[in-house]
């Protein structure tokens, strides 16, 4: 399969602190990825970077098309619309209920409201919390937030699922619910990269390892 | 509760604007109509020895002889002892001017009109209009003022919503802009409470004009002033409908387009 992510000589800023020194690494399209190394190593930078939010300081990453290095505005819309982001810290809206959040990246591709409705309901149904679909964020438990996040991540069958920790907080069973769901999408074709601190136990398919440690990014077979 | 706030600072601060500058207009057009008025009413009555046509005096508008051929009549008919025939009679005129003159003007042109040897008397008329004209003068430049005032205040107000707004919305605009939202769709909400506080506000400001021109005081002064005033609804709302628009929509734009 072809390069999905390529990183050649990648280094990390904020400001003059250096994250991440030269790196390089690839993902292939389909892959299922681990983003591992411990707290603080870099993994939120990283996936950052792969969504646009934070640019690289040096060094040439690209998302298929798209050159992270120089990307303006409307690419970045562009880029986003085919990404499917789980935040480490959610990001829900708080102002709207669970079901709306969900439909939200439906809604900016344009799909009318009632069929984005059925289809977050079907999501909602996956993760186990079509019962708080009416509910407001604040309402729900954080591993309850995590998952309606996760669902937002995937309805709109994304090119590429980014999830941030997306089972630090999760009892086994949601967990594995989750991974399900990730492993599910990944047989459709999508991408999957998780970023976590370490690989679930018995995790039986056949994955690639991203290693962060002492600031450099390691790609292990 | 908050949002009510909200939605109350905006309202309130476009009808102090929407009506400061209707009240602006208002007053414009009484003032205007006003002087055009007190300008025809007015006029300077000379005696000269010979016929005039024109008079080199660019305040003067017009010039009209007056007929006093009925005059002299009734007074050969009082005096039948005088021959009226051998005696020289002048030529009476009255100037009408383009402007209502201040009291300085009124001298000048007194003083321009007697360097002419023909013209052997200037009557000007009593200074009663003068004060109510320079009262009015006084008034215009005040009320002016304060209507910048109350516009300007309307703004600053605008301005500090703008900022509780940002505050407000910036984080699901964050988010949905992660989700590679174009600014129509994050700005959608914004722009619909935009819309409608306009609407409001432009709904409630034509409440107010209603209730001031069909107030007795204001038709007692319309009537006073002995003018031909008449308001054209139609235009005023559709000023006060773009102006309504463009100064929420604009807002909103600065809230979505602008940083944090
Ligand atoms: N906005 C920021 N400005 C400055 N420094 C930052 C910023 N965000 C993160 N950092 C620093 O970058 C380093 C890497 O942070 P990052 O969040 O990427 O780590 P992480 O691997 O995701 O950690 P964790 O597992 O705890 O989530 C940390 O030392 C952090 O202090
Ligand atoms: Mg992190």
């Amino acid at each position: 399969m072809g390069k999905l992510v390529l990183a050649k000589n990648i280094t990390i800023n904020y400001n003059d602190t250096q994250i991440i020194k030269p790196s390089s690494f690839s993902i292939n399209s389909g892959d299922f990825v681990f983003l591992t190394g411990i707290s603080g190593s870099g993994k939120t930078s990283l996936i950052k970077t792969l969504y646009a939010e934070h640019k690289i300081q040096s060094g040439e990453m690209y998302i298929g098309e798209f050159n992270l290095k120089k990307i303006n505005k409307s690419k970045t819309s562009l880029l986003r619309k085919h990404l499917g982001v789980v935040f480490q810290d959610f990001k829900l809206i708080s102002e709207w209920n669970i079901i709306k959040n969900v439909m939200l990246p439906l809604l900016i591709t344009g799909i009318d409201k009632s069929n984005a409705k059925e289809m977050a309901m079907q999501y909602l149904n996956k993760v186990k919390l079509s019962h708080k679909a009416d509910k407001f964020p604040f309402e729900l438990s954080g591993g309850e937030q995590q998952r309606a996040a996760i669902a937002r991540a995937t309805i709109h069958n994304p090119v590429m699922i980014l999830a941030d920790e997306p089972i630090s907080g999760l009892d086994e069973y949601s967990a594995s619910l989750v991974m399900d769901l990730f492993i599910e999408a990944n047989k459709l074709g999508i991408t999957i990269v998780i970023a976590s601190h370490s690989i679930p136990q018995n995790f039986d398919i056949l994955f690639k390892q991203l290693h962060i440690e002492k600031g450099k990014i390691y790609e292990l077979a | 509760m908050n949002s009510l706030k909200s939605h109350l600072t905006l309202v309130l601060s476009l009808i102090a604007i929407l009506l400061s500058i209707f009240l602006f207009r208002i007053f414009s057009q009484v003032m205007h109509l006003y002087q055009k008025n007190i300008v025809n009413n007015y006029s300077i009555v000379i005696v000269s020895t010979k016929p005039i046509t024109s008079l080199n005096i660019s305040e003067i508008s017009s010039i009209n002889p007056i007929n006093i051929n009925s005059e002299i009549k009734k007074l050969k008919e009082k005096y039948k002892n005088i021959d009226f025939s051998n005696l020289k009679i002048p030529f009476f005129y009255k100037l009408k001017l383009k402007n209502f003159p201040s009291p300085n003007k009124l001298q000048e042109i007194q003083k321009q009109l007697k360097n002419y040897d023909f013209i052997k008397k200037v009557m000007t008329k009593s200074s009663s209009q003068t004060k109510i004209y320079n009262l009015l003068i006084l008034l215009k430049t005040t009320t002016k003022i304060f209507m910048f005032l109350i516009a300007i205040l309307g703004f600053l107000l605008i301005i500090k919503q703008l900022e509780v707004w940002k505050l407000l919305h910036y984080e699901r605009m964050y988010i949905m802009e992660l989700f590679g939202a174009p600014v129509w769709f994050k700005g959608a909400s914004l722009f619909k409470i935009a819309f409608l506080d306009s609407i409001i506000s432009l709904i409630l400001t034509m409440c107010l004009i209603f209730l001031i021109t069909h107030s007795a005081l204001f038709n007692n002064i319309i009537n006073e002033l002995n003018i031909n005033f008449q308001l054209n609804y139609f235009n005023e709302i559709i000023l006060l409908l773009i102006t309504s628009f463009l100064i929420s929509f604009i807002s909103s734009v600065i809230v979505v387009i602008g940083k944090k």
